[in-house]
């Protein structure tokens, strides 16, 4: 008789067994809000939400217009003159796109919108070929993020023979295509507005852990990928890190236009911003609140120096990667530094996942 | 004179490990690890974990003498993963059992000896336990091997065949115990203070996650629970409130760290072996057609072959149960930054550490190189598990050797920048950069070129 509670608890034990089995994978529990009684973290990601991320989409989206009207123009009357009037307009929207480019979460990443606005370098010779066939499909995944996005107008429109080839008579294929990606960056980023106006802003300011697909977790596994994209593709790559130190100058972003180093500047202050949170809660007081307060002011003064490695960078990056090398060098280092602290300590304090799998502690 | 013969007498009876007695806690056990088996590997099933770590990956983290162990093309991983599946259910049913058992473990440790990447204590103890289970008789009662072979059934047991999975278990919590009687865990409550912030999302608890008590309750709680819960399981009057203390531990466990997995629910279940046979008669007394079973072998005790060598395999077995949880001794240095000796001991939930590895290939006329980017060549996942152990580092480099060969390279040579942060303290250079990592060996000595700890 005296057995049977110890009986009922084993039951109770198996029970938790099977509901531990039965209950939904991580990254359901996500868009489920959990009760929000962190005021810290609400208020941090409310700010993020309201006064970075959001803003920055709709600032996006306002470039992104002006420059349909603008290509508009240029394609209705090719000329020199027509070119020029883009040019401001493009740089401005390129610009505003490195400030969109850290929160590569929630809506962007689920319609790849980064992928297929900003891959470079763009694939000149399949674009080419889309434009001669009229026949291309921007939708399908990684094999058309190359013939899209920026990277292909700024091939498109700053190419050295970009004049002669719109004003040629058969340019009406090259024309399309050039109104084709406008639109299309246009419609993902439209959709990506969107969601964050419609339900996401909510399930991203509700969430609260630091698991994966949490906000918290999101935003800081982006900075580490953010740096990684600096550190390989922006600088490393096209300076021949990965070609035993031979130059891949076209391989930068923004090559045509040749303001690659001012969009890595921009890209990097960004996300200095995103790191402060602005004039709002950010990571860094949240570091601040986690008691590392040397390590954060080790990640803000690293972020300076960083930013001033690249600004010391003169623009057309792809001639300073031959003409100033040492510069690229100790830009490359800087960043490398950046990417460490970010990807280990910060990484660490705030004690974000990466992966859904089990981990019984490192 | 009398008395105290007696009471030698009780004492070699207690010692007695063929003493027979009660098979019921067997068949608890191998019923409860089967259905939690099952379930364990149709969640993993289900959440697409054979894609993602077993076929995705184009690179595998083999252990050292393990390099043989490679993953089937892709339907076929699908098909083992069939085959234990199935084999736990028969394991639960009593049905071919000893093959089952035998399927399962082999299965099972295949499946775990396919990367390091995915190692956890639990997955070394399960595989353990399946070790032990295809030597026990646990299909001899209440089992369908049974009512194929009335003449299999048996009642009693050798004391051993419970006692050793008893002392299993006891290892598992002992060792996770003294594992956290270090001065990172005890006295500045770490990794419990990095972690517990995390959790501030949870009803009534969440607000106090910031504050140091709290870390440091948790991490002295956990210590003296994983030290001693043990003693309070093995002693007959307070089993039931110890078991208490179980459940409620590894629930709050599973709530706090849902990211450790089955580890909560797989104590939770293999547990009851503490629980003495009448307990287990009692659990098993609301089995369906338990109470139906027909006695054909009344008081038959099971009786092994080669007792010997039984007695000498089961006196190893707990030697090196015992030795290599010890093993981090005999090497230098922090155990927690180099690593050495620290996996197959029961070290859970010990440590917050993270690193980036940056990898260079030359050729060795210096006339080539590049940068390696990881994620060409490793999953997320691989990476992160990568960049803090130095094992898994110097197998990496190993495969970026081979890979650069293979593109006509001379003698390439490999060199790794990785950085380390350990429980909060900053992070720091790991291992030695100037080191040809393609030329250094696998070894069981000390790693030289891993560079000292510093806090």
């Amino acid at each position: 008789m005296k057995n049977t509670w110890i009986t009922g608890l084993v039951i109770i034990g198996f029970a938790s067994v099977l509901f531990a089995c039965s209950k939904s994978s991580g990254s359901d529990d996500t868009n489920t809000p959990p009760s929000s009684n962190d005021a810290f973290k609400t208020s941090m990601l409310t700010n993020y939400a309201d006064n970075l991320i959001v803003p920055a989409y709709t600032d996006f989206q306002a470039k992104v217009n002006a420059l349909e009207n603008s290509v508009n123009n240029f394609l209705n009357a090719p000329s020199a003159g027509t070119l020029d009037a883009v040019r401001p307009v493009f740089k401005d929207v390129y610009l505003s796109f490195e400030r969109i480019s850290m929160p590569y979460l929630g809506p962007a990443s689920s319609i790849s919108a980064n992928n297929y606005i900003n891959t470079f370098p763009a694939v000149t010779a399949k674009i080419e070929a889309g434009i001669q066939s009229g026949a291309y499909d921007f939708t399908i995944s990684t094999i058309s993020d190359s013939i899209q996005g920026l990277p292909a107008l700024d091939y498109l429109l700053f190419s050295a023979t970009a004049v002669t080839k719109f004003s040629a008579t058969d340019a009406t294929n090259r024309k399309k295509y050039t109104r084709d990606v406008v639109t299309r960056i246009k419609t993902l980023s439209q959709a990506v507005l969107t969601q964050w106006n419609g339900g996401y802003r909510a399930v991203f300011v509700a969430s609260l852990k630091t698991d994966v697909g949490s906000s918290i977790g999101l935003l800081v596994n982006q900075f580490a990928l953010e740096m990684d994209r600096m550190k390989g593709p922006r600088i490393g790559w096209p300076f021949g890190k990965q070609s035993n130190g031979i130059v891949f100058a076209d391989k930068c972003e923004g090559y045509y236009a040749g303001f690659s180093a001012t969009l890595a500047v921009e890209n990097l202050s960004s996300l200095k911003n995103y790191y402060t949170g602005g004039s709002g809660n950010g990571i860094d007081d949240y570091l601040v609140l986690l008691k590392k307060d040397q390590l954060n002011k080790d990640v803000l003064a690293q972020f300076d120096v960083a930013v001033n490695a690249l600004k010391a960078i003169p623009d057309p990056l792809s001639a300073a990667f031959t003409n100033n090398a040492p510069v690229i060098e100790e830009a490359y280092r800087q960043v490398q530094k950046l990417l460490t602290l970010l990807k280990t300590d910060v990484a660490s304090a705030t004690s974000v996942q990466i992966n859904y799998m089990d981990n019984d502690g490192d | 004179m009398a008395i105290n013969s007696k009471i030698n007498n009780h004492s070699i009876q207690l010692f007695n490990i063929n003493r027979p007695v009660s098979i019921a806690p067997l068949i608890t056990f191998r019923i409860a690890f089967g259905l939690l088996m099952f379930f364990s590997l149709l969640r993993f099933w289900w959440r697409g974990w054979v894609d993602t770590v077993y076929i995705q990956p184009q690179f595998h983290f083999t252990y050292w003498g393990f390099e043989w162990i490679k993953p089937l093309g892709g339907s076929g991983m699908h098909v083992v993963m069939a085959i234990v599946v199935i084999s736990t259910l028969l394991i639960v049913l009593g049905l071919f059992y000893r093959v089952a058992a035998t399927v399962f473990f082999l299965g099972f440790t295949y499946l775990e000896l396919i990367d390091i990447t995915t190692y956890l204590n639990h997955y070394y103890f399960i595989s353990l336990a399946a070790f032990i289970m295809i030597w026990l008789p646990a299909n001899c009662w209440y089992a369908l091997d049974v009512w194929r072979k009335p003449q299999r059934q048996r009642q009693w047991v050798p004391a051993w065949t419970i006692g050793i999975l008893r002392f299993q278990l006891a290892i598992v919590y002992v060792f996770a115990g003294l594992a956290k009687l270090n001065t990172d865990w005890l006295i500045l409550a770490e990794p419990m203070k990095t972690w517990l912030p995390g959790r501030s999302h949870l009803p009534l608890v969440g607000k106090y996650m910031y504050e140091e008590w709290v870390a440091y309750f948790f991490s002295w709680f956990g210590a003296l629970y994983d030290c001693f819960i043990v003693f309070f399981l093995l002693y007959r009057p307070t089993v039931r409130y110890a078991y208490l203390v179980v459940v409620i531990f590894h629930i709050a466990t599973a709530i706090f760290f849902p990211g450790i997995g089955m580890f909560p629910y797989v104590m939770i279940a293999v547990t009851p072996i503490f629980f003495p046979a009448s307990m287990h008669e009692r659990i098993l007394g609301y089995f369906p057609f338990y109470r139906q079973q027909t006695f054909i072998q009344e008081n038959s005790v099971y009786a092994f072959h080669f007792k010997k060598i039984f007695a000498i395999a089961v006196a190893v077995y707990i030697f090196l149960q015992v030795i290599v949880p010890l093993r981090f001794l005999l090497y230098p240095d922090h155990l927690f930054w180099s690593e050495e000796g620290y996996r197959f001991s029961w070290r859970v939930m010990l440590m917050e550490k993270a690193g980036a590895a940056y990898f260079t290939v030359r050729d060795s006329s210096h006339t080539n190189y590049t940068t390696i980017s990881n994620a060409a060549y490793l999953t997320p996942l691989q990476e992160k598990m990568m960049s803090t152990q130095p094992d898994m580092i110097l197998k990496y480099a190993h495969f970026l050797g081979e890979q650069y060969e293979k593109k006509g390279w001379q003698k390439p040579e490999v060199y790794a920048e990785v950085y380390v942060t350990l429980n909060g303290n900053r992070s720091r250079l790991f291992i030695d950069s100037t080191v040809n990592l393609a030329a250094a060996p696998f070894s069981w000595k000390h790693y030289k070129w891993i560079l000292p700890y510093k806090k």
